[in-house]
């Protein structure tokens, strides 16, 4: 990520450490992860239709594809305020949002892939669950093209900030419309359907949320220090 | 097919799920000396 | 309206025209968007037609593939035509003028109707011809029109947003495709279908609602977004 051209005009990047709370977190957030792995292959149940432990792999699979989704709304959130503010800091976290969220992404479609080849016998079935994540992934490896692309720091903040916007629309379409307007697909139905039934397992319930809380968690914690490095870049950068 | 069993894969599992941590732990350390320099 | 509201809307739509003439006059002219976009398409069609053969795709699998292969040979005309309405201004440095000159919605309203307009063209001259060469028949006729129609509209306003945003980054017109092809996946997907639909003369309402969604959602979203990607 090249920051740009120094400037004596550029505002100061706060780059104060965040209190040890934050640490302090972090082993919390190592427990609760740690504990859903526990529970995700000693206390939840197999699912019914998968083939021997194979169902265990929801309890990672989902939550990271989850997660990606949050990554991915949270930079469009963060690209909406950088557009009204204007504010460097928000274009910092967009990014490193959409990092984080590609990192994810990637995670969850490889980790369905393997899935896939256990179920299905492919690697790769032309699934709508599956084409609906690469599409989302290309769209925002596209956005880290852009920001590689532009130069100037206000321009590149202005037109990645659009486009991640644009994600706004096309990621919740990607990951939840896409995949239920299609006629047939391989995937298990979503555990929220239409008639706002809970037909799984309660203890499968618990460590499936669990596990999404835990990524989530995880995402806005590495996010966090993501942008805590990228603040330290530009530091650099308005220094010389 | 799985050597000693669901338990072993979920102790493997906890145990790169826990070098990854660290690993976290100790890169947040190196920010935070990185943020202190004046 | 008011008086002051009305004539503010006819300046505004004077602007629309004037952006559109302008791209017009401009382009007839030099006809290179024209001849890319006609060139590119027809020269895939042929490659499709000849590497299929003189018996072509095999009937039972017509409906299947043809309409995908039609839309696919679209799309890169179109990626290959279109971000030059932006590029083209960045590059002869007008793109300043054209700030001063109107306002950003009339801006993105003028070249998207420009870009519809050459897309239209381009499909007028591309589908019979791939409709004659591919031997497909297709049943419903007005069916077919619609899935072009609000498919290239689709096409025409996201890419009209893509070109400006490409246009002024390094690497340009290379860098369009990148951009637009995952956003365009989805338009694709649904104008294939509705195609598939006209071929066999069953018209999917549910597709064709989404479509038209899709076209809204990308012309609000283009509405909100361009004056922020045009202006600083």
């Amino acid at each position: 990520m090249n920051p740009g051209p120094a400037s004596a005009l550029a505002p100061a990047v706060d780059t104060r450490p965040p209190s040890a709370i934050w640490r302090a977190l972090g082993w919390l957030l190592w427990l609760w992860i740690a504990l859903a792995i526990v529970g995700a292959f000693l206390w939840a149940p197999l699912a019914q239709a998968f083939i021997g432990q194979s169902s265990r792999i929801l309890f990672f699979h989902v939550p990271m594809a989850w997660a990606s989704f949050v990554a991915f709304l949270a930079a469009g959130v963060w690209s909406v305020l950088y557009l009204v503010r204007r504010d460097a800091d928000h274009d910092r976290a967009a990014a490193a949002a959409v990092e984080l969220g590609l990192l994810f992404a990637i995670l969850a479609t490889v980790t369905g892939s393997m899935w896939a080849k256990v179920m299905w016998h492919a690697w790769w079935n032309g699934d709508p669950r599956q084409t609906s994540i690469v599409v989302a992934l290309v769209f925002y490896a596209a956005y880290l093209v852009l920001r590689g692309a532009v130069e100037d720091p206000e321009l590149r903040g202005r037109l990645c900030a659009a486009y991640a916007v644009l994600g706004l629309v096309v990621a919740p379409y990607l990951y939840f419309v896409a995949p239920r307007m299609a006629s047939f697909t391989l995937h298990p139905q979503p555990v929220v359907n239409t008639a706002a039934k809970v037909d799984v397992e309660i203890r499968m319930l618990t460590v499936l949320l669990a596990s999404s809380l835990g990524f989530t968690a995880l995402f806005f914690w590495v996010h966090r220090l993501r942008l805590r490095l990228l603040r330290i870049d530009a530091r650099k950068n308005t220094r010389t | 097919m799985i050597q000693g069993g669901i338990g072993w894969v979920a102790a493997v599992n906890v145990v790169i799920w826990t070098g990854l941590f660290l690993y976290l732990l100790r890169l947040e350390a190196k920010v935070r000396d990185l943020e202190k320099e004046p | 309206m008011s008086v002051p509201a009305r004539s503010a809307a006819r300046r505004w739509l004077g602007e629309v025209v004037a952006v559109f003439v302008k791209d017009w006059r401009a382009e007839l002219r030099t006809r290179h968007a024209l001849h890319t976009l006609l060139l590119f398409s027809l020269t895939t069609l042929l490659t499709v037609s000849t590497a299929l053969g003189p018996l072509g795709v095999s009937p039972s699998e017509r409906v299947g593939v043809l309409p995908a292969l039609l839309w696919i040979i679209l799309l890169f005309a179109a990626a290959a035509g279109l971000p030059r309405s932006f590029v083209h201004e960045e590059e002869t440095h007008t793109a300043i003028a054209l700030r001063l000159a109107a306002t950003p919605s009339a801006v993105f309203c003028g070249k998207t109707l420009f870009c519809a307009s050459l897309l239209a063209g381009v499909e007028l001259i591309l589908v019979p011809l791939y409709v004659a060469m591919m031997q497909l028949s297709i049943a419903s006729a007005g069916g077919l029109v619609v899935a072009l129609a609000m498919g290239g509209l689709g096409l025409a306003i996201a890419s009209t947003l893509l070109a400006a945003i490409a246009a002024q980054a390094q690497g340009r017109a290379a860098l369009f495709p990148i951009l637009a092809f995952p956003l365009l996946l989805p338009l694709l997907l649904l104008a294939i279908e509705l195609t598939r639909g006209a071929v066999e003369g069953v018209m999917p309402d549910a597709v064709l609602v989404n479509l038209v969604l899709y076209d809204a959602t990308m012309a609000v979203a283009g509405l909100m977004l361009f004056p922020l990607v045009w202006n600083p």
